[in-house]
């Protein structure tokens, strides 16, 4: 029996032992001839696939010997980026290449899981051709670089000519204040039931588009911020604040958003990109300049009259104040996994994937505004976006979100402070105080100010 | 069953009244159940269904036909084979190697192992699913596939002792005694008497386990992240995060494509042997 | 052979479950080999060869189970974070994410949210619908009791994933439930939205009521014909018969299956997620779904564990009290 019972028993147990172990080395002595590159892939998202798709076989014709594995991830922003997080926790799994966020950096900068670029950009001629903003984007607190965006974008209100003149509104159109907006809404709902007159996101749901299409426009537009830059605090209690949550209160309780509960539905604005805007059933809304994106030839919601349905103007401050309009701007970039083998290998991938050639097709079909000098100035970058002035111009009047590594906590707690007031479990005080008790408890009482 | 024979045999007006006032009040309670099912069907033959439930104006396959590819369903329904597979083969061996100690040999262990195994039976699985994923990166073994059916195999062990030993108390130990008079070992006697003795009540074990497994999203969700790796669980899932409110059809093809060998082998075991005995099974002592 | 010559539904009653091993009948101490008589090393040699099979059980229970029993402990006294410093280096941090916890305005809630999740779904709904289709089921026609047993047991046999999409689709807004409601004349709210607790309860119920409704066809199939027979040749109507004798005659399978129930509900994560994802606001935030969003979401991996600490704190209270319940002797 003894000898039976511990072979049975050995047996079990190497198996297991090998199966657990068999993985983690398998991986690892494949690792050193393959790249892995991690990104977003949705329905409404597929221009980076497309790129990746387009150079694996050139960088592999170039580099005998490596396997470019290309690892999509099919999710939203939110999802993606769990799922980014939980792979960055070991070796085996982390990437080398990934698709990151600008809002996210510092706080992956911290954490260890992106390569200092510095030594690979110095080497890198291109690396010349990108603006100031891009530079600065992809840099941590330590003035090192670690990442290279791919381009970046302006936010402002995108609406339908048709329903804003059927409401006898005259085009083009640019609100001066919040209340022209609240005044143009209105006649729209006067005069065209059925139609959703002007929408602002708001609620856990729409995530980081929450926040940076929609109350970030707002709070940047009161004289208020989020973020003291100068003494590094957190802003508090500002009137501000509070104005901006009354706003969408407004919008939403006079019903001139889209219903609540469709607010917090995360693919919301599926809808207003695929459904309201073609069929002329909203008036107006806050979006970012790669709008255009998903209504041009090959994008997922294919509407060529967009170009002439359409208009763009800046979102006004509160009461008509200097300078007259507001913006955000974010972007995301390509990095370098911290954990990677093949750290030259994967800025070469990167490399083309960021060149000239590779940046314009990218630039274009993704509506993103060129951060390189010379994609800007191209010929074809300017003709294949009408819109392209009007977004770029944006620039002008746009923010930045804090680059600060506990920005998405405060963030998240800005979509709760929203979502808790338009579905009317709080008021905009009991939302403002419960969003000031929460930013305190993330960063210490020392890291607040009024 | 022999209560309601005696029920129908007994008749009796009132009896009958309260027949007719039961089948009545099950009727309702099947069609209310029954209601939420109806939409997964007939949408996933409809090609325009949304979430109303509606009958197709035009019946056709070609929601099946749309999921119906690799990437889509084939690879995760057999990272799904994988994981429930291995999960329930791992569960089966360590349970009748476990279970037989404890049903054989009466020793001062057994009884605080036992009770240790009820308290496994009621750990949520959910509440640790948190601190697995630290301890799985602690471990490196993010991602993997076979510590995921490992840990699977873990969650459904203490149930799966606890029915395994119960079967194996019910087989009679004079036939191993007469194994062991020919000179046999216990393991000789538990592979070739034992185990072939209790194969129906392994074979519950077995599905028991595969079903749980199967139809598992949060695991996976957590552990795995490899996009071919994900089983059709968490794949369906990121299906319907990008297309569930446009592709309702699509979505409830695949839901049933994915549905469609749990239910058979459920199907299989209670006919095999009625819906009560995989649970008494399960339950008791 | 049959499998119900080896089913162990012979037993005296399905809500018996003793911790066997422990002097079962007929279990002779040693019937190993004609028992040799062995010195107290032999028996210590032997004892150690019989557990040895219990080995590869025991390994993925402690790896793979207690493992992150005992680490859940560890976490929750520390700020790892899947992002930021602290990913890098996370630090003892001793009881503050307990106090944080309890300073959380959403952990009471969540908590509350949790207890009425448990209660209303599975001790009020599962449990008395499944006594209930159980109890009807022995005096309906019989291919009525079989019907309604396999739509029971279908929504019990999907996926959890299928079956929480399904639901989702049943109390959307231009759902089935909304649909039949307007049959009637009535217009449902946004089920989701505006009642998001009553939706999940409702398809928790639905989800689940098979369970129940199983563990009460063994338990009622095991009570004796005469008894119920005696009684009703007593008078005894049918409200008294079922209080008075059966029961008090399944009260073990009752407990059993209030406790199996319990731990299951307690542990819904999928249909909340998948329906609700906690919202709106937090209206369906039970202790699971805020676990997750802190862990995955907010990327606070010790506050996440803080809070799956306490719910398996919960847990081994029900395991406790239940296994109590069940000790030999009692019941």
């Amino acid at each position: 029996m003894h000898r039976n019972t511990k072979l049975a028993v050995s047996v079990l147990m190497a198996t297991s032992m090998i199966a657990l172990a068999g993985c983690s080395a398998a991986d690892a002595g494949s690792d050193s001839k393959t790249l892995k590159i991690v990104y977003e892939k949705t329905d409404s998202f597929t221009a980076l696939d497309t790129l990746f798709k387009k150079i694996k076989p050139e960088f592999e014709a170039a580099h005998k010997g490596v396997t470019v594995n290309l690892q999509p991830i099919q999710a939203n922003d939110d999802d993606y980026s769990t799922k980014l997080a939980l792979s960055q926790q070991s070796a085996d799994t982390a990437p080398d290449v990934f698709y990151e966020d600008t809002f996210r950096l510092r706080s992956d900068i911290d954490a260890g899981y992106l390569l200092n670029l510095d030594g690979h950009l110095d080497g890198w001629a291109d690396w010349s051709k990108f603006n100031e903003g891009a530079k600065g984007a992809g840099m941590g607190d330590d003035g090192s670089t670690y990442a290279v965006p791919l381009g970046t974008d302006t936010r402002g209100i995108w609406y339908s000519k048709p329903v804003f003149t059927k409401a006898g509104i005259a085009v083009p159109w640019q609100p001066e204040t919040w209340a022209d907006i609240l005044t143009a809404a209105r006649k729209i709902q006067a005069t065209q039931p059925g139609v959703v007159p002007f929408n602002m996101y708001a609620g856990k749901g729409t995530g980081e588009g929450t926040v940076m299409q929609s109350f970030y426009e707002l709070l940047y537009g009161t004289g208020d911020s989020l973020y003291n830059e100068n003494d590094q605090k957190w802003v508090v209690g500002s009137k501000g604040f509070k104005d901006s949550l009354t706003f969408l209160d407004t919008l939403y309780s006079e019903k001139l958003a889209v219903d609540p509960s469709d607010a917090l539905d995360p693919n919301v604005w599926k809808k207003v990109f695929g459904e309201l805007f073609p069929k002329g059933q909203l008036g107006g809304t806050v979006e970012g300049s790669y709008t255009p994106s998903f209504w041009q030839k090959g994008g997922s919601y294919e509407w060529p009259a967009y170009v002439t349905d359409m208009g763009v103007a800046a979102f006004p401050t509160q009461n008509g104040d200097a300078p007259h309009g507001v913006s955000m701007s974010g972007g995301w970039t390509l990095a370098v996994g911290a954990k990677t083998k093949n750290a030259d290998l994967a800025f070469e991938f990167l490399s083309l994937a960021l060149n000239k050639e590779n940046s314009l097709w990218y630039d274009i079909n993704n509506s993103q505004i060129a951060v390189r000098t010379d994609v800007a100035a191209d010929p074809t970058y300017l003709a294949a976006n009408p819109f392209v002035a009007a977004v770029t111009d944006l620039v002008s009047v746009t923010h930045y979100r804090p680059a600060t590594s506990d920005y998405p906590k405060i963030s998240a707690e800005v979509q709760a402070a929203t979502e808790a007031v338009i579905t009317r479990q709080m008021s905009v005080d009991e939302a403002s105080a419960a969003y000031d008790k929460a930013v305190e408890a993330i960063v210490g009482a020392d890291k607040v100010t009024k | 069953m022999s209560v309601a024979t005696l029920a129908a045999s007994v008749a009796s007006p009132r009896k009958a009244t309260a027949a007719a006032l039961s089948n009545g009040i099950l009727i309702v309670i099947a069609l209310c159940f029954l209601l939420p099912l109806a939409w997964l069907i007939l949408a996933s033959l409809d090609p325009d269904a949304s979430y109303r439930t509606q009958i197709p104006a035009n019946p056709s396959f070609a929601n099946y036909a749309a999921v119906l590819t690799p990437g889509l369903t084939f690879l995760p329904l057999w990272n799904s084979l994988l994981l429930s597979g291995g999960a329930a083969v791992a569960t089966v061996v360590a349970a009748v190697l476990a279970a037989y100690p404890l049903s054989r040999y009466t020793m001062r262990f057994n009884k605080p192992f036992m009770y240790a195994i009820l308290f496994g039976t009621c750990l949520p699985i959910t509440a640790i699913m948190v601190p697995v994923y630290s301890l799985f990166v602690r471990l490196n073994l993010i991602d993997s596939m076979p510590a995921t059916i490992f840990f699977m195999a873990a969650t459904s062990l203490p149930m799966a002792i606890w029915m395994t030993k119960n079967f194996m108390d019910s087989v009679p130990i004079s036939l191993e005694e007469a194994a062991w008079v020919d000179g046999a070992s216990a393991m000789t006697a538990l592979r070739r008497v034992v185990v072939p003795l209790m194969r129906p009540g392994l074979g519950v074990v077995f599905i028991f386990v595969f079903i749980q497994a199967w139809g598992n999203f949060f695991v996976p969700f957590v552990l795995l992240l490899s996009p071919s790796k994900q089983p059709a669980a968490v794949s369906i899932y990121s299906f319907f995060g990008q297309y569930g409110a446009i592709a309702y059809g699509q979505l409830a093809a695949f839901s049933v494509l994915y549905s469609v060998p749990v239910i058979l082998l459920y199907a299989l075991v209670s006919r095999g042997m009625g819906a009560s005995f995989t649970l008494s099974g399960a339950i008791k002592g | 052979m049959k499998p119900e010559q080896i089913a162990p539904t012979r037993g005296p009653n399905p809500g018996d479950p003793e911790p066997v091993g422990s002097g079962s009948p007929g279990r002779p101490e040693s019937t190993e080999g004609g028992s040799r008589r062995r010195g107290p090393l032999g028996t210590r040699a032997r004892t150690a060869a019989r557990l040895l099979p219990l080995l590869p059980a025991v390994l993925l229970l402690l790896v793979f189970l207690a493992g992150p029993v005992a680490w859940s402990f560890y976490g929750s006294f520390t700020n790892a974070a899947l992002t930021g410093r602290e990913a890098r280096n996370p630090q003892w941090v001793g009881l503050d994410n307990y106090i944080t916890l309890f300073q959380d305005p959403v952990f009471p809630l969540a908590l509350w949210l949790t207890v009425v999740f448990v209660v209303a779904s599975a001790i009020i709904g599962q449990n008395f619908l499944g006594l209930g289709i159980a109890l009807l089921m022995n005096r309906a026609n019989r291919v009525v009791g079989s019907l309604v047993g396999l739509t029971v047991v279908a929504a019990w046999v999907l996926p959890e994933i299928v079956a929480a999409f399904v639901a989702y689709a049943y109390f959307s807004k231009d759902g089935t439930l909304n649909q039949v409601l307007s049959a009637f004349g009535m217009t449902g709210p946004n089920w989701l939205f505006s009642l998001p607790m009553l939706a999940i309860i409702l398809a928790n119920v639905w989800r689940g009521t098979a369970f129940s409704m199983m563990v009460y066809r063994a338990a009622l199939n095991d009570v004796p014909i005469e008894i119920t027979e005696a009684a009703m040749i007593d008078g005894a109507g049918g409200t008294k018969r079922l209080v008075l004798i059966t029961i008090p005659m399944i009260k073990s399978s009752i407990t059993t299956n209030l406790m199996l129930i319990t731990l299951q509900t307690l542990s819904v994560f999928t249909l909340i997620w998948v329906m609700t994802a906690g919202g709106p606001g937090n209206q369906s935030t039970t202790l699971p779904v805020m676990a997750f969003q802190e862990a995955f979401r907010f990327s606070d991996i010790g506050y996440g564990t803080a809070i799956a600490t306490v719910m398996l704190l919960i847990g081994a209270a029900f395991s406790v009290v239940y296994i109590r319940a069940l000790r030999p002797g009692k019941g």
